[in-house]
Parts: structure tokens; C-alpha cells; sequence
């Protein structure tokens, strides 16, 4: 069942990874996926270097018992939530419709 | 002790939380397979199963421990929450859509379809399993401190029950059943922080009280203080005190007191377990040795005397952002939507909930440092929820109902919790040890994925929640992590290579874990790292199965191309193992 399985979908394989397409998939993937987690992680670690060599920044009171240091901690949050909700209407606009075209291709070939 | 009216009713939400979690779980029983126990069936909304998804991963340590953290050491404990949320975002970008449409529900079977390797395979199930357990351990030893702290009995009993409600649960319903049960605990878990925070909220803001001072908290009223387990205090703000129990203070030898005042001077107070301390209101609170004394450097930075720290955070960084995507109970709840898009809704949801969760947890963690500072005393951190709601409003109705909601809530949170580790332990012991599918070995490996660790956590005495679950976040980060992602984006992996990668990881985070759990305290830098690995161990499990991949380069699995193709190609191609599987189900689809 197996030997059949590979047979039948190696063909599919070859002709999607041959086609410009998917390379221009991929690449739509990576421009998405590792700029963002670069972006993410230098503000991750941000705060960190911050809280350490600028503690006078983080301590400027901006309301009340609120500091820089808190705002900057609680935007953490908001900013995970940020990238995924970006992500998943960048799928939506970029990704899934580059999927589609590909498919169609494939459809209409076979 | 005799269990006050507090007490019952706390006892009589348990109960329904219980009662409520088994009714909403036996409707779904269908038990068909173990594939229906594994992936509900694939019939999920995207709202349940972020629920679910929420329910689950917010353990006992997101409900009792990070606010009790945020207490302590305040805006430095930020990085807990913050972490294990952003672990989300790095399992969602990295790691979620290959591995759906590899066809793997867990990380050895993920390691078997991309490596084909079965030594691997066993080495990755017993990780599972170590995670797993260990993971459950302050889970169940959370339900014992819940019992103790708002009832009174003894914490074994809560321990108990919490596991034999869990395996009960995923005997008798499996995964389909546990999905709905863990979004009906989510919602709980929310209302019964909300509510709390909500009254106060309203208290703070009429106390017109700062956090802005270079002062330490102060008790509020007259407040007596029962040592369970010795504790180092320190002392900035000499405080008078009345005191039963023996205390050595900087300078002389230990001195028993029997109801005798005295005064706790500046320097390091060791307190012995089963003293009885009575500061009068309004007196200056000592707080346990290692956590900021004034209000002022609670809520900066790194504030004076934590050494090592900026080391300690990164590591601790690591641990969070990568360890999430290798927890098997977090993984597996991915394959219970239909498709991609929905999986995409469900995580934007998912950091939803789990960013409101977080928000609420450290508004109460800062709100119990006026409530509850006794707490800072004793180093009983963790139970600074438990006992807020009876601070802010008193022994009255609304005080006594308020603790009860909260006490339901953090049963939901270990039940939860701990289903969905079983759910996951069970299944890799049924398949790879017992070494069938069938419902009857999932039932046997379930009991056995709970007996271990309630033998475990009756064994502990004391366990700090966060660090805990920290330590096994550093775990799964130095073995799972680097097998995932290396395994999704890297061509060159071979088995040897995972194998050698997973070992070094493995062994070096878990020697860490062993050493620091065991009470070593080791010196500077040395005693960061036992207690924060991932720092060295994450890059170690990297490097060690990147060169010895390198160096079995021909090793590299034949169908490496198609295997890497399929976790790459969008689903939506048909090309995913079980979308095969489903159209041959289903040819009209």
C-alpha cells in the first residue's frame, strides 16, 4: 500500500517542486516568517538590555504606580498577539491564495 | 484544624467543578479509537479548541504561581507570563503547520516519519514521558496546597483526588470529552480571576494606596504569621514583634521565645518552622532573603541585590520561548482542528485568552502584595490568590463566596492540566511501550501516567510552582526544540545526529534539574545555571546534532525530499498523509 502511496503522489511531488510557484510560495513564506521573528526576539530582548543598562528609563513614572519598565513588560503581550493576528491575515492574503493557483495548475494538468 | 464555613463552601465548588468537568465530559463519550481519544475527531470548533488549547496550557503555575512570582519579586517575575506566551507565537510560526501535515500527532511520531529511526523513536517517548511527569508534579502538588490552604485538610487529600478525578475523566471519555471539559475550566479559570480582581480593583483605587515608595509593605491590621518551613528573612526596617518559636538573628545564637516581644533587627533573621510571629497593623513587612524589600525597587528592574540576574532572564528567555513547542499535551491539541486556517484562527484566539489571563494574574499578583503580604513572610508565595478574596473583603458572605470561586478555579486549573499531560503520556505509553492502539492498553497507560507522579508530589514538601514548571519548559527546550525545528527546516538532520543532539540536550538540562531540585545550592553563576540550563544546554543540543549529523552525512534518509516537500507543501494540495487518508474516506470530498 505504501509502495503505491509514494508512486502515485511522487509524480505530484516532482511537478510542484519543479514549479515556480512553489519557490514563490516558499519565499513568500520566508519573507513573512523570519523577518517577524527577528523583529520579535531584538524586542524581547530589548527589554532585557533595557532593565539592565537604563534602569533611570524604565523607572520614569507615567501615571500613578505606572512605569516605563511595566508599560514596556505588559506591550509584550499585546505584541505576541500583534504578530500572530498578522500572521494569520498575511496566510490569508499572501499564502493561501498562492496555494490555490497552485492547485489549480495541478487540476488542470491532470 | 476544623474546616471553617469559608472552607466548605470552598470544598462544595471543588465538588461541582468535579461533577460539572465529569457531565460535560460523558457527553461526549464516543470512544470509537484511539485516534477519536487523540484528536477529538477532527469536528472542534475553532472557539473550543482555543479554549481548550487556553484551558490546558494554563497550569496551576499561570493560576497560583505567577501571581504569587509577582508578589515576590514583582516587575522582574513579568518574564514568566511574557514567556510563556511568546513560547506560543515561536510553536505557531516555527513549528505548527509542518508538523499537522506531517501526519505526526506526537514528537516520536514525528521523529519516526521524518528519520525513520526507531531508537529515536524510544529515546523521544521517554522524553515524553519525563516532561510529562514532571510537569504533573507541581500540577498535583498545587491540588494538595489549594485543599490545605482554603480548607484546612491535609494536602495528600487534594493530591489524591485531583489525580484519580483526572484519569477517571480520560478513561472513561478520552480526548473528545476532555476538549469540551478543558474550554468549560478555561472560562472558570477567567471568572474566577476576574471577579476577585474586579472588587480589587475597586478596594485599591477608593485605598488610594502607591507602590511608589522607598518603603516596604506594610501589615494592614494586627496580623499573626504561622512558620511551616524555616525561612530566612530580610530585614531592612527594624519591626517590633511578638513571637513563639525559635529565631537566630545576624549576630547571636539562636534564642526560643514563648509569647516574648521583641525586635527583628537590620541583617539576615532565620525563622524555624512551627513559630508563631505577631506583627501589630501598620507595621513594616520582612520579606523572605532574595526578594525586593522596598515598594520602590519591587517595581523597577533588577533592583539592587540580584546577582546574576540579566544571566538568569536570558536563560530563562530561552527556556519559555523554545520549551513551549515541545510539550506533548500543547502539540497534540493542533491536530483537533480541521484544517490550516482554522489551526491560524485558533492560535489568534489561543494568544487572545492567553494574553487577558496573564494581564488579570500579575493585576492580582500586585494587588496581593497590600492584601496579603504575610505571604512575603512565610515564602508561601503561591497561595497569595487563594487567600486574596477573604483579605480584600473580610469573612462576610461576599468574601466567603468570592474564595470559594477562586478555590474552583484553581481546581479547574490542575485538572486541566493534568487531563491533557495524561491524554498525552497515556498515548505514547500505550503505543511505544505497551505497544498497541487499543482503547484497553490507552485505559491502562492512563492509570499508570498518573500513579507515578502522585507517588512523586507526595513525596515533595515544598515545591515553588513557577520554577518548577520553568525547569521543565528547560527540558523540553534542550531536546524537543532542536529535533523540531531542525527537523522541519533543516535537510541535512540523520538520525545519529538527533539522537547524539537529543541525549546532550536531555542529560545536561535534566542533570541541572535533578541537582537543583535536590536542594543543591551551588555558587554565583554555577547556582544560576542549575536552576536556569537552558542557557548552555539549548545551544549544546543544537550544536551537538548539527556536527554529528554533519559528520553521518550519509546517513540522510533516502525519501529525505518527499518527507521535507510534504511538510512544506501547503495542505491544501492534498499532499499531507492523512488528507490521502481522508479522501479515501470520503472520495466525494
Amino acid at each position: 500500500m505504501s509502495t503505491t502511496e509514494h508512486r502515485s503522489t511522487g509524480t505530484i511531488y516532482e511537478q510542484v517542486q519543479a514549479s515556480p510557484e512553489f519557490a514563490d510560495l516558499r519565499s513568500r513564506l520566508r519573507r513573512f516568517v523570519f523577518p517577524v521573528s527577528a523583529a520579535f526576539l531584538a524586542w524581547y530582548m530589548a527589554y532585557v538590555l533595557l532593565a539592565s543598562y537604563a534602569p533611570g528609563f524604565m523607572s520614569i513614572k507615567v501615571a500613578g504606580n505606572i512605569n516605563v519598565g511595566l508599560i514596556i513588560g505588559l506591550l509584550q503581550f499585546v505584541s505576541t498577539f500583534a504578530i500572530t493576528t498578522a500572521y494569520g491575515l498575511y496566510a490569508s492574503k499572501h499564502l493561501d491564495p498562492a496555494a490555490d493557483r497552485i492547485r489549480r495548475q495541478i487540476e488542470d494538468a491532470t | 484544624m476544623p474546616v471553617t464555613a469559608t472552607g466548605i463552601l470552598a470544598l462544595v465548588a471543588m465538588g461541582l467543578v468535579v461533577v460539572a468537568s465529569t457531565v460535560i465530559g460523558s457527553i461526549g463519550t464516543r470512544a470509537r479509537g484511539t485516534s477519536d481519544f487523540l484528536v477529538a475527531s477532527r469536528t472542534v470548533g475553532p472557539a473550543a479548541n482555543a479554549g481548550a488549547i487556553s484551558g490546558e496550557y494554563l497550569s496551576a503555575a499561570s493560576f497560583l504561581g505567577v501571581a504569587g512570582l509577582i508578589l515576590r519579586d514583582g516587575v522582574d517575575a513579568l518574564w514568566y507570563p511574557v514567556g510563556y506566551t511568546a513560547g506560543y507565537v515561536a510553536l505557531v510560526l516555527f513549528v505548527a503547520a509542518p508538523l499537522r501535515r506531517s501526519g505526526a500527532y506526537t514528537v516520536p511520531d514525528f521523529a519516526e516519519a521524518r528519520l525513520r529511526s526507531p531508537g529515536l523513536r524510544k529515546l523521544c517517548t521517554a522524553f515524553v514521558v519525563i516532561i510529562g511527569w514532571l510537569y504533573l508534579l507541581p500540577q498535583l502538588h498545587g491540588a494538595g496546597l489549594t485543599v490545605e490552604t482554603v480548607t484546612g485538610l491535609p494536602a495528600w487529600t487534594g493530591a489524591v483526588t485531583a489525580a484519580v478525578v483526572v484519569v477517571g475523566t480520560v478513561v472513561l471519555g478520552g480526548m473528545r470529552s476532555v476538549t469540551f471539559v478543558q474550554a468549560f475550566q478555561y472560562w472558570l479559570k477567567l471568572t474566577a480571576l476576574i471577579l476577585p480582581a474586579v472588587f480589587a480593583l475597586i478596594f485599591f483605587v477608593n485605598a488610594d494606596r502607591s507602590f511608589d515608595r522607598p518603603a516596604p509593605p506594610q501589615f494592614l491590621d494586627r496580623t499573626t504569621v504561622d512558620i511551616r518551613t524555616d525561612v530566612q528573612l530580610q530585614v531592612q526596617f527594624p519591626v517590633s514583634v511578638k513571637v513563639t518559636g525559635v529565631i537566630t538573628g545576624p549576630t547571636g545564637p539562636p534564642v526560643v521565645y514563648t509569647d516574648d516581644e521583641t525586635r527583628l533587627v537590620e541583617g539576615l533573621n532565620t525563622v524555624q518552622a512551627g513559630a508563631k510571629l505577631e506583627f501589630a497593623g501598620g507595621a513594616p513587612v520582612p520579606v523572605v532573603a532574595g526578594a525586593p524589600v522596598t515598594d520602590a525597587d519591587w517595581l523597577t528592574p533588577y533592583a539592587a541585590g540580584r546577582e546574576y540576574g540579566m544571566l538568569g532572564t536570558y536563560s530563562l528567555i530561552i527556556a519559555t520561548f523554545l520549551g513551549t513547542m515541545g510539550l506533548p499535551h500543547v502539540l497534540v491539541r493542533f491536530y483537533t482542528n480541521p484544517d490550516g486556517r482554522a489551526a491560524r484562527r485558533t492560535a489568534v484566539i489561543v494568544l487572545a485568552l492567553l494574553g487577558a489571563f496573564y494581564m488579570v494574574v500579575t493585576l492580582l499578583g500586585a494587588l496581593s502584595r497590600l492584601y496579603t503580604p504575610q505571604l512575603l513572610v512565610t515564602g508561601e508565595t503561591d497561595a497569595a490568590i487563594l487567600l486574596l478574596p477573604a483579605a480584600v473583603l473580610g469573612t462576610g458572605p461576599t468574601g466567603v463566596v468570592l474564595a470559594g470561586i477562586v478555590a474552583a478555579g484553581a481546581w479547574a486549573a490542575f485538572l486541566s492540566t493534568s487531563s491533557g499531560l495524561i491524554v498525552s503520556v497515556a498515548g505514547v505509553l500505550a503505543t511505544d511501550v505497551l505497544g498497541s492502539g487499543k482503547v484497553r492498553d490507552f485505559r491502562i497507560a492512563a492509570v499508570v501516567a498518573g500513579a507515578v507522579p502522585l507517588a512523586l508530589s507526595l513525596g515533595v514538601t515544598r515545591l515553588d510552582f513557577s520554577e518548577a514548571v520553568a525547569l521543565v519548559f528547560a527540558i523540553s527546550a534542550s531536546t524537543f526544540c532542536p529535533l523540531l525545528v531542525l527537523g522541519i527546516w533543516w535537510r541535512g538532520l540523520t538520525d545519529v545526529g538527533a539522537f547524539a543532539g537529543v541525549l546532550v540536550g536531555g542529560l545536561l538540562s535534566a542533570g541541572a534539574v535533578t541537582v537543583a531540585l535536590s536542594g543543591f545550592v551551588g555558587p554565583g553563576w554555577l547556582g544560576v545555571l542549575l536552576y536556569r540550563p537552558a542557557i548552555v544546554s539549548v545551544p549544546a543540543a543544537f550544536l551537538a546534532m548539527a556536527v554529528v549529523s554533519r559528520l553521518t552525512a550519509g546517513r540522510t534518509p533516502v525519501d529525505v525530499d518527499q518527507v521535507m516537500l510534504r511538510l512544506h507543501a501547503p495542505e491544501r494540495l492534498g499532499l499531507s498523509r492523512d488528507r490521502l487518508a481522508e479522501r479515501v474516506r470520503r472520495p466525494t470530498g
